[in-house]
């Protein structure tokens, strides 16, 4: 008990030897916490999305309408025929006017100005594997009832591209910030080391294990650490909170992501950051015990 | 209490600082280790708390064999003996009670403890006036008792010390001699390097004499020649 408050003493008196370096390097544990926090949120909301995205339509396929609906019909039958095809529903321009009256609520001017007979009647196909888009346009190419196709598939993996790039940019930088703030922790321990120098001196002689030197400086290390990384996970949660109300939630993305992720995103931050105090504590203090 | 076995120390690049001693030192002797500056005396004394390792030969100390000791059991080592070195080395930002609580606090006494035995340590070393003095405040005489207070701590069985008056003047020296000799009286072993010829004359005791590293000289009642 004696030595735990002794620990636990010494923690906070070393902290405040420099409570600058302290200062940056719990900013320093801050941003890279943050970005990894808001980078993997991040990632899973796009992943959400685009997944849901995937479950709906995958290519639309727009009928010229100077062909007869049976055409239409023997083109839908045709392309259910296909194995990657799950299902193909047919989209009158009724229906199409309607959908566009939907989408364009906000917009009366426009959707008076519209005339809906230019808009064709369609058929919608799921795949069983959306990037088998590209086979059902081949396949239709050429087709005289055919007027033009879209696939959302394109759009999806150029999202998805985005994102991992962004992901790794961030991951990068996240890392060259983590591995400041672990220079700064190490270097903040070897000045309190150095500050401290003859303290350890006599400690040693009486014979102190270096396990019980080196616990204060590896309790600063991680209470440093596990600090930047509690404010940034409590600072990404806000965030998160915060844009599920957003404008940004409501017009492109839905900013659903489950708790348990984010639990297990907040644990693992916490964890990492424990293991990382501990690493940098056991690599600032080597030299002034082995001196 | 401590047996030296045929032991070398050569430094890297080959300068040897102790060439082949063999010594044993008994449990409640007084035994004084002297020699010019240089001649090997604060390495013997390293060697025995494993701040040095040797070259060659075996070191025994409280029934601890130092030379192979792994470096986790050193504190162990350590906690059986007192080591008192020429400079002090007092935390200047504490008083004498906090310098020798400190060793207590390290050592893992609880509150009601350390104070109890710090102020049987400052008694015994005479310093009840100077108690909540910082070392600042302290002569020099005054801050090697302090440090001969702390070395204490542990209940040691044998007392190292490096030229604990090589920086006072012959009436301090002999007071802290007299502390020893007090100490010593009490049970503990006292192995005392220094080159100060007035303190090894004033009482014949036991002296180890090296030069050039090597024991040339173990007498029970010696004095410096």
């Amino acid at each position: 008990m004696n030595k735990l408050s002794y620990v636990i003493k010494n923690t906070f008196i070393n902290m405040r030897r420099n409570p600058l370096l302290v200062v940056a390097t719990v900013l320093a544990v801050l941003v890279s916490s943050f970005l990894v926090f808001t980078t993997l949120s991040g990632r899973a909301v796009v992943e959400n999305n685009t997944s849901r995205w995937q479950n709906g339509v995958h290519v639309v396929i727009f009928l010229d309408d100077r062909v007869t609906t049976t055409a239409h019909k023997q083109l839908q039958e045709s392309l259910e025929s296909y194995p990657e095809v799950r299902m193909v529903d047919y989209f009158t321009k009724d229906e199409a006017a309607e959908e566009f009256k939907i989408l364009f609520k906000d917009q009366p001017e426009l959707v008076q100005e519209v005339d809906f007979d230019i808009l064709p009647s369609s058929l919608r196909v799921n795949l069983n594997n959306p990037s088998d888009y590209t086979l059902i346009i081949e396949r239709m190419e050429g087709n005289p009832a055919v007027k033009e196709i879209r696939a959302s598939g394109e759009a999806i993996e150029r999202l998805l591209s985005l994102t991992n790039t962004l992901v790794l940019a961030a991951t990068v930088f996240a890392i060259l910030i983590a591995f400041a703030a672990f220079i700064l922790i190490i270097n903040t321990l070897r000045l309190t080391a150095f500050a401290k120098r003859k303290e350890i001196k006599v400690m040693k002689l009486i014979g102190a294990s270096s396990t019980y030197i080196r616990l204060p400086f590896m309790f600063e290390a991680i209470f440093e650490s596990l600090l930047g990384t509690s404010i940034a996970v409590g600072l990404g949660w806000g965030l998160i909170q915060y844009s599920k109300d957003s404008v940004v939630a409501e017009s492109i993305f839905d900013i659903t992501i489950s708790d348990t992720y984010l639990i297990n995103l907040t644990l693992g931050l916490i964890l990492t950051s424990i293991i990382f105090g501990f690493f940098a504590s056991y690599v600032g203090i080597r030299k002034a015990l082995n001196e | 209490m401590i047996k030296l076995e045929n032991v070398s120390l050569v430094f890297q690049g080959g300068s040897v600082a102790l060439s082949n001693i063999s010594t044993e030192i008994k449990e409640g002797d007084f035994v004084y280790l002297i020699g010019h500056s240089g001649s090997g005396k604060s390495s013997f004394l390293k060697l025995l708390y494993r701040d040095m390792y040797p070259t060659k030969g075996i070191i025994d100390v409280v029934d601890m064999e130092v030379s192979s000791l792994p470096k986790w059991k050193i504190p162990v080592l350590r906690r059986k003996l007192g080591i008192v070195t020429q400079e002090p080395q007092l935390l200047e930002d504490r008083t004498t009670f906090e310098n020798i609580s400190f060793a207590l606090e390290v050592l893992g006494y609880d509150a009601a403890e350390i104070d109890a035995k710090t102020s049987t340590l400052i008694d015994l070393v005479e310093l009840q006036d100077n108690a909540y003095k910082f070392p600042y405040q302290l002569s020099g005489g005054e801050q090697t008792r302090v440090a001969i207070a702390r070395a204490l701590a542990s209940n040691p069985l044998v007392l190292l010390c490096d030229e604990p008056t090589g920086n006072l003047d012959p009436d301090l020296s002999i007071q802290i001699v007299s502390l020893l000799e007090k100490i010593n009286r009490a049970g503990t072993t006292i192995l005392m390097a220094t080159h100060d010829s007035s303190i090894v004359n004033r009482r014949k005791k036991r002296v180890l004499e090296l030069s050039d590293g090597k024991l040339i000289r173990d007498e029970s009642e010696g004095t410096y020649v």
